[in-house]
């Protein structure tokens, strides 16, 4: 029914989709996984017409498709689900179900209300609710709001149904409920993609599942009677490409972090492990699995309930970012760099010295030491082979690979004992992947610093770290240490991450 | 291409040349322009409205707007005022409580913004009410006109040609083109503005340089009320009910942005002589000045139309 061909898509410094080909079927439900960018948004921003492929092209019915905006794939009947709740608060549901045609509703401008009403009602018994139309869709749980934007996209008649992460704000129950509706869908013929990391549901709902890995299309099953293992291996891969560093230089008598039952509902439910000098400790589990609510917890851009933290054997007590980097020395390099990592408007040099500037003040003057934020910048875009027309160049203009050696040159800049990477590298050319990975490496095993390595990717993950903490639902449930020690193959790891991931 | 792309994002040079013209174009449509009494006029209006304006770009530049500046300014005139006439206090001391008093209106505003985490639109629009109403509750709407001589000194003696208000405006301006330039504070707040979640996340304690932001806003607002008293010679209940258009206007043609994280002292200060030689040539002109605020208005979207447009063709690739 749907056919996509050869898709490809580049974006600046990444290849977002490669050469991809899929086929969806009325009917049936595929389910669509892989890592965090793997290429599975960009895939349906796609087909929605969000985006436009490099090439390649789409089939509907057999007829070529060609999709210009949301307006376009909508009369086609093709609907997206987007993964957040996107609904007008204050509207009714009515409303927000007929939110993209009120126009045929109305007369002379003056909305019919019954009727909209009445269709309302209807779209919304397709997904099985019973839900006064005219309340405010504020006043509804999160699954029936989910549902309502279910019953938004069926009521243009939808023949393919494209939802990216549904039940990411539903709780069991409510997801048990949207399965049942999809599973109606199914049989009356609607051909529906599913995006979702979570494998239970994958397995519930799934008939067929398609594995998406760094824009490649790796295969696509039948869900019946495929081992798990097979489909985790499928998605995290068996690359050899792991580049090998050496034996690390841990010093387990220095514990510079230890964290003791740290809670926070929602983000981290008892955490505790310990960090030594020189060590690189990856953390690794599917996106959700609360990494970086962890991260952000240690750095005090979050409190956390309960549990302690010592730094260098005493308890740390860390209000803010600026304690944790003044006070203990602990840096905290954000995954998404152009939200929470960099200040785009703002130079390199700036963008670089932020971290700093409190220490190479004039005492009297507190004039901060242009030469030295000069120097301290420059060595750093040296290390970091970072490409720049100069230190005055605003990083808006830098490339997303050069953009991220920025976000993360600020924290080395910064100079700390501590410092958490959070996927150091989505988003990063190979070369300057090699470059990220050696100066890590470097900084612990040269300089005796501890590093925490968040990450969705296997290869570095297995290369650089001794030792690995698998999260999966805000705790950790597998360690594998002595990573180098006992010489794990990468195999023997995947094996062992993807046996916990269950 | 290139060059012109460079000579657009060089923020200061467009309005200087914008500057330069008017002030050309002034000099030579009236012949009384260029006359000493004049100059030193434009020169005492021009410092004037630099400080208002500077109070607005002090908080735009983090990423906020002080709709109550002419309020703060408001409460510092009355207070001024009120130490002299009535508690008849030494014309100094009445000044420093009187930029105590913005100070603290200022923090009022910031605590209510960082603490209540209300935006700052909603916050100084409330307080721009509560501080009318108190100066018109305490003044009951009276001027206080009893001021000495020696008070007006800042406002209408001259040094060297030019008035002193102007000079007190240049050190102003000076030590804020230094603190943005060279010191930890205020290159903090310009990143607090830019990106506040970077920013926190870098370590900076962004709700205390929004706070700050405020006060210094307050104080500057202040400084801006006691220098008007200095310079009528007495002080009125309705200073500040004009000053919210103009520190706009002269804080986004002088190219602080809308978006924060942008100042520039200079820009201020040319961004000054554009609306003062603005309202100055429609009065050579004869135009009614009861349209004046439409004038400022338009002047204000086209300046943000202008910013809009450079950013667009300016080489920012952004996005």
């Amino acid at each position: 029914m749907l056919e996509l061909q050869s898709i490809s898509k580049r974006f600046p410094g990444v290849r977002a989709l490669d050469d991809v080909s899929l086929s969806f079927q009325p009917g049936q439900i595929h389910a669509l996984v892989g890592e965090n960018g793997a290429g599975k948004s960009t895939l349906l921003k796609i087909v929605t017409g969000i985006y436009q492929p490099d090439a390649g092209r789409m089939l509907f019915d057999g007829a070529p498709l060609r999709v210009r905006n949301c307006r376009d794939c909508l009369d086609r009947g093709i609907g997206l689900v987007h993964q957040e709740i996107q609904v007008v608060a204050e509207a009714s549901v009515a409303e927000n179900i007929m939110l993209d045609k009120l126009d045929a509703f109305s007369r002379w401008g003056r909305l019919d209300w019954p009727r909209l009403a009445d269709q309302a009602r209807a779209a919304m018994a397709r997904v099985g609710l019973d839900i006064d139309p005219q309340v405010p869709i504020g006043d509804l749980s999160a699954a029936h709001k989910q549902l309502v934007q279910i019953a938004r996209v069926l009521s243009a008649e939808a023949r393919v149904l494209l939802l990216d992460e549904p039940t990411s704000s539903l709780t069991e129950h409510e997801a048990a409920r949207l399965f049942g509706i999809l599973r109606q869908l199914q049989e009356a013929g609607v051909a529906i993609v599913f995006v979702s990391h979570k494998f239970d549901e994958v397995y519930q709902i799934g008939d067929q599942v398609s594995v998406l890995r760094d824009g490649r299309h790796v295969g696509t099953r039948e869900l019946a009677g495929l081992p798990r293992a097979e489909l985790i291996e499928m998605m995290i891969g068996r690359r050899a490409e792991t580049a090998s560093f050496g034996m690390p230089v841990v010093d387990r008598a220095r514990e510079v972090l230890r964290v003791e039952g740290l809670y926070a509902p929602g983000r981290a439910h008892d955490v505790s492990f310990s960090l030594y000098a020189g060590e690189i400790l990856g953390l690794y589990g599917l996106v959700g699995a609360g990494r970086t609510e962890l991260a952000r917890l240690l750095v005090g851009a979050e409190q956390a309930e309960r549990g302690a933290v010592y730094i260098h054997g005493t308890k740390a007590r860390i209000g803010s970012v600026a304690d944790s980097l003044y006070k203990y020395s602990m840096g905290y390099v954000t995954e998404n760099r152009k939200e929470e990592g960099l200040l785009l408007d703002s130079a390199v040099r700036t963008n670089l010295g932020i971290t700093i500037w409190e220490r190479i003040v004039g005492k009297f003057t507190r004039r901060i030491n242009d030469r030295a934020e000069t120097q301290s910048a420059q060595a750093m875009i040296a290390a970091l082979d970072i490409r720049t027309t100069g230190l005055e160049q605003e990083v808006a203009n830098l490339s997303g690979g050069n953009q991220q050696k920025v976000s993360l040159g600020k924290w080395l800049t910064a100079g700390c004992d501590i410092l958490i990477v959070d996927e150091p590298t989505v988003g990063v050319d190979i070369q300057a992947k090699a470059q990220i990975h050696r100066l890590l490496w470097d900084l612990a095993a040269k300089e005796g610093k501890a590093i925490i390595l968040i990450s969705s990717d296997m290869p570095e993950i297995i290369s650089l770290a001794g030792r690995i903490l698998v999260f999966k639902d805000k705790q950790i449930v597998h360690e594998i240490a002595e990573i180098h020690e006992q010489g794990l193959s990468y195999d023997a790891i995947s094996r062992r991450i993807g046996l916990h991931l269950n | 291409m290139e060059r012109l792309r460079r000579l657009m994002r060089h923020n200061d040079s467009g309005i200087a040349l914008s500057a330069g013209l008017l002030f050309v174009g002034c000099a030579l449509s009236s012949e009384s322009f260029l006359s000493a009494y004049n100059l030193f006029n434009i020169s005492r209006i021009v410092a004037f409205s630099v400080l208002v304006a500077l109070a607005q770009a002090l908080v735009l530049v983090a990423g906020g707007m002080n709709l109550s500046v002419g309020a703060i300014g408001g409460l510092a005139t009355i207070t001024t005022g009120y130490c002299i006439q009535v508690l008849g206090l030494p014309g100094w001391l009445a000044a420093l409580v009187a930029l105590g008093i913005g100070g603290v209106a200022g923090w009022v505003n910031g605590v209510i913004i960082t603490r209540l985490q209300i935006n700052s639109f909603i916050a100084t629009l409330a307080t721009l009410f509560v501080f009318t109403g108190l100066v018109h509750g305490f003044s009951e709407g009276y001027a206080y006109t009893d001021i000495p001589r020696e008070f007006t000194f800042l406002g209408r003696q001259k040094f060297l040609g030019l008035s002193n208000l102007f000079w007190t405006m240049g050190l102003v301006l000076l030590a804020t083109h230094y603190a943005f330039r060279h010191t930890v504070f205020g290159r903090r707040l310009l990143a607090t503005g830019g990106n506040q979640e970077a920013a926190r996340l870098a370590g900076i304690n962004t709700d205390r340089m929004i706070l700050l932001s405020h006060v210094l806003s307050g104080g500057v607002g202040a400084l801006a009320a006691v220098l008007w008293v200095s310079r009528m010679g007495s002080a009125q209940p309705a200073t500040g009910k004009d000053w919210l258009i103009t520190s706009f206007a002269v804080a986004i043609v002088g190219g602080t942005g809308l978006a924060g994280g942008r100042i520039s002292a200079l820009g201020l200060l040319l961004g000054a002589v554009i609306i003062v030689l603005i309202k100055n040539g429609l009065v050579m002109l004869e135009a009614n000045v009861y349209y004046e605020q439409a004038f400022l208005g338009s002047i204000i979207l086209l300046a943000v139309v202008v910013s809009r447009v450079r950013d667009l063709y300016g080489g920012r690739s952004g996005g």
